[in-house]
């Protein structure tokens, strides 16, 4: 038990020291500005990175091709990611390693696994929502970076079953629209007539593989908060006012205190819940223990992000000064894969009540 | 070396966890008085001792305590599983002074004398403890107290008053906080005292508070003569040793077992309502839901860290502060749904599982005892996130 638990926290350590690589916590963000407003809007070489060092399979297993990893490394590695702000599409990318691992046909899965192609998986037809509808002639919404991707893979219902097919995304009518932090999100009105049959029933594995995305981007969430937070006790440590240290005011170390206990929340919900996930849990109580992290990302993360925003006073209400793009990036993330909302409902609707 | 034999004849660690579990629930279950549990306020000696000696003769009153010492000697993990069984059956909290701070405290830093004195004392029952460490103008500031013993000989005389002592009325002994030397830094003038509170000088005077309940008292002292054998440790260090020994209470007061029974509470009081169903007071009770659950997650890292045997560090006041405001949340809403009920003095229709002013008052004081909420802050501000003075 011991020796299983140390071997996993070396995994996570690892995982930890090969996202400064990519993604330097505390390096400079001139990569980061340097792709705002660009298309594709991150970096395709960085991505192909992230393939080589086996970030996009993590989960996937070993025989498949993966790095055979949990969860609980899942999230260690999309924090390092969030606390430094890379914008390539990693989440998205291992959601579709997830699916195309699960079927037979894994002629699509090495490029994405090496980074070679980058794969979106365009799942959703409407906002807020985890639920796969599968409409074969509806729009699909929100897809992240999809300035970038190679190929979009679509989930279409067919009765009880949700086939999978793959789309070129060259000649794809997919419309852009910019996001907050500088990337964007794509539109796409596909033609199932060029579309390619990868699988006959993906229903299961697309739910697992949504809420594993739901727990990563918790993951990420909590990287912003972690790191505004550190930029924040910094400036309340140097910044000075009225003569003194504005981090010697007592109401300014009460707030940073609360948001502190805020961030540990977080902490403790997303690693409870990876640590649920790896255990093998299914069903309502994967979907319980996702919820519950998700809704306190969402929730806690904002709070956070804006009181850093607050402690800083003007400077951080400026472009220039790098707090803001840890607010930007985390308006973009909170409500995907989920709301706060939407997270705490279905928390409420499954789990058992522990009332004697 | 002192000896003390411990009742239980058993090594419990040897136990599987599961089956230790199983082993004190059964034994609490069978022993417990079921008309004592969740009591609505803390119970007084006379309602609790036969549960105190009835844990003291199965042995099992000081889990914490070392074998050798007349403890059950439990590994972190068995006591945290024995604490979970004592709350998860709504166990009351017996007049516990001396088995978690006046045991530790003299195992520690007591005189083979002492030890062999108190401790078998504190084990049958004979002698009830109570804290004496705040007073009037030493609350959230304690090291500023002056309650003060000048040394006479073989004596120690003690002069000042205490406040807030928890249960002084029942206790038999208090250990003591008093300052020994005037002209030293705050913190380094204090000493630790044991006293018979049977010693001539000492008066008590119950503090009803607002449960309407006499929980605390002020102690006085006039011209009380104490041995100075009776003294702990070396004087003028008693700081770093009461320090030390609140490292209990503090994980104590972030369990999340005030949180969780007001919450079922909280349910059976809404469906009482008839506004269970009401669509605003289910995303009011969803969210202190997942604040509850995401407490225990918070909970359970720290519990974690107590399993493998590591000391925990000023972070855990976060649970503190969490768990205290949370308990309180979940009571406003409680009271805020129970209608004109929420000005009544008895529990609704005299069912105690409906009592919402109860829960109400009893969740007030949480964020000012074991340092206020707002204490507890500064610590968190300079001691864990290195803001300055």
């Amino acid at each position: 038990m011991s020796q299983a638990l140390d071997d996993r926290s070396e995994s996570i350590r690892m995982i930890r020291d090969s996202a400064g690589a990519v993604a330097p916590r505390g390096g400079d963000t001139k990569r980061v500005r340097a792709l705002r407003f660009t298309d594709p809007g991150f970096d395709k070489g960085v991505f192909a990175q992230m393939g080589e060092l086996g970030w996009i399979g993590l989960a996937v297993a070993e025989d498949a091709g993966g790095a055979g990893l949990g969860m609980s490394e899942a999230v260690a590695l999309t924090e390092e990611i969030g606390a430094g702000l890379a914008p390539e599409p990693l989440i998205p990318a291992m959601l579709s390693a997830r699916l195309l691992a699960a079927v037979e046909d894994k002629a699509l899965l090495a490029p994405l696994l090496e980074g070679g192609k980058v794969l979106l998986t365009a799942w959703q037809e409407k906002a807020d929502t985890l639920a796969v509808h599968g409409t074969s002639d509806a729009p699909r919404v929100f897809i992240p970076m999809a300035a970038g991707a190679d190929a979009f893979l679509l989930p279409v219902r067919e009765g009880n079953r949700i086939a999978l097919h793959a789309l070129d995304a060259a000649g794809a009518d997919v419309v852009l629209e910019r996001t907050m932090d500088g990337g964007n999100v794509g539109t796409l009105r596909a033609d199932l007539s060029r579309a390619s049959r990868v699988a006959d029933d993906v229903g299961a594995v697309l739910e697992q593989a949504l809420d594993e995305a739901a727990l990563a981007t918790a993951g990420h969430m909590l990287g912003l908060m972690e790191k505004a937070f550190e930029m924040t006790l910094a400036y309340l440590k140097t910044r000075q006012q009225f003569g003194r240290i504005i981090g010697t005011f007592q109401s300014l170390q009460h707030r940073a205190a609360d948001l502190k206990i805020h961030i540990a929340l977080t902490r403790a919900a997303v690693e409870s819940a990876a640590a649920v996930l790896d255990s093998g849990a299914t069903g309502a109580v994967r979907q319980a223990a996702v919820s519950k992290a998700k809704a306190r990302a969402a929730e806690s993360g904002l709070l956070v992000l804006r009181q850093c925003i607050q402690l800083h006073g003007g400077i951080g209400y400026t472009d220039e000064y790098d707090v803001g793009m840890y607010l930007r990036r985390g308006m973009v993330i909170a409500n995907q894969y989920g709301s706060a909302t939407l997270h705490r409902r279905r928390f409420m609707a499954l789990a058992p009540e522990d009332v004697e | 070396m002192v000896s003390i034999a411990p009742k239980e004849t058993q090594d419990l660690n040897q136990m599987e966890d599961e089956a230790f579990r199983l082993h004190v629930r059964q034994w609490i279950e069978a022993n417990y008085p079921a008309d004592l549990r969740n009591p609505p306020k803390r119970l007084h000696w006379d309602e609790n001792k036969p549960w105190y000696f009835k844990l003291a003769e199965k042995g099992w009153l000081c889990p914490g305590w070392p074998r050798q010492f007349g403890g059950l000697g439990l590994a972190p993990a068995k006591q945290i599983i024995f604490t979970e069984e004592v709350e998860r059956y709504g166990c009351a909290r017996t007049n516990d002074h001396g088995i978690v701070m006046v045991g530790p405290l003299l195992i520690n830093h007591g005189t083979p004398e002492q030890q062999e004195y108190f401790l078998p004392k504190i084990l049958s029952g004979e002698h009830i403890w109570c804290q004496g460490y705040s007073e009037p103008n030493a609350g959230s500031d304690l090291a500023a107290l002056r309650t003060e013993a000048v040394l006479d000989g073989d004596h120690y005389i003690v002069n000042g008053q205490k406040i807030w002592t928890t249960l002084a009325m029942d206790a038999n002994w208090c250990f003591l906080l008093v300052r020994t030397d005037k002209n030293a830094k705050k913190q380094e003038g204090i000493s630790f005292l044991l006293v018979d509170m049977a010693t001539p000088g000492i008066t008590v005077k119950p503090i009803i508070n607002l449960e309407y309940h006499d929980e605390f008292c002020e102690v006085f002292f006039d011209n009380v003569r104490v041995p100075a054998k009776n003294l702990v440790g070396t004087p003028n260090r008693g700081w770093d040793m009461a320090k030390a020994l609140l490292s209990f209470e503090r994980i104590y007061l972030g369990s999340p077992r005030l949180s969780a029974y007001a919450f079922t509470r909280l349910r059976q009081l809404a469906e009482r309502m008839g506004v269970w169903e009401d669509a605003a007071f289910q995303e009011t009770y969803g969210r202190l839901r997942l604040d509850l659950e995401d407490l225990k997650s918070l909970y359970g890292v720290f519990v974690d860290k107590l399993r493998r045997g590591e000391t925990l560090g000023a972070d855990v006041s976060m649970l503190k502060v969490f768990q205290t405001e949370l308990f309180q949340r979940i009571t406003d809403t409680m009271l805020e749904i129970a209608g004109e009920n929420a000005g009544l003095l008895e529990p609704m229709e005299g069912n105690r599982n409906l009592n919402p002013t109860g829960l109400y008052i009893q969740a007030r004081p949480a964020t000012i005892y074991g340092g206020s909420n707002e204490i507890q802050r500064n610590i968190l501000s300079k001691n864990v996130l290195g803001l300055p003075g």
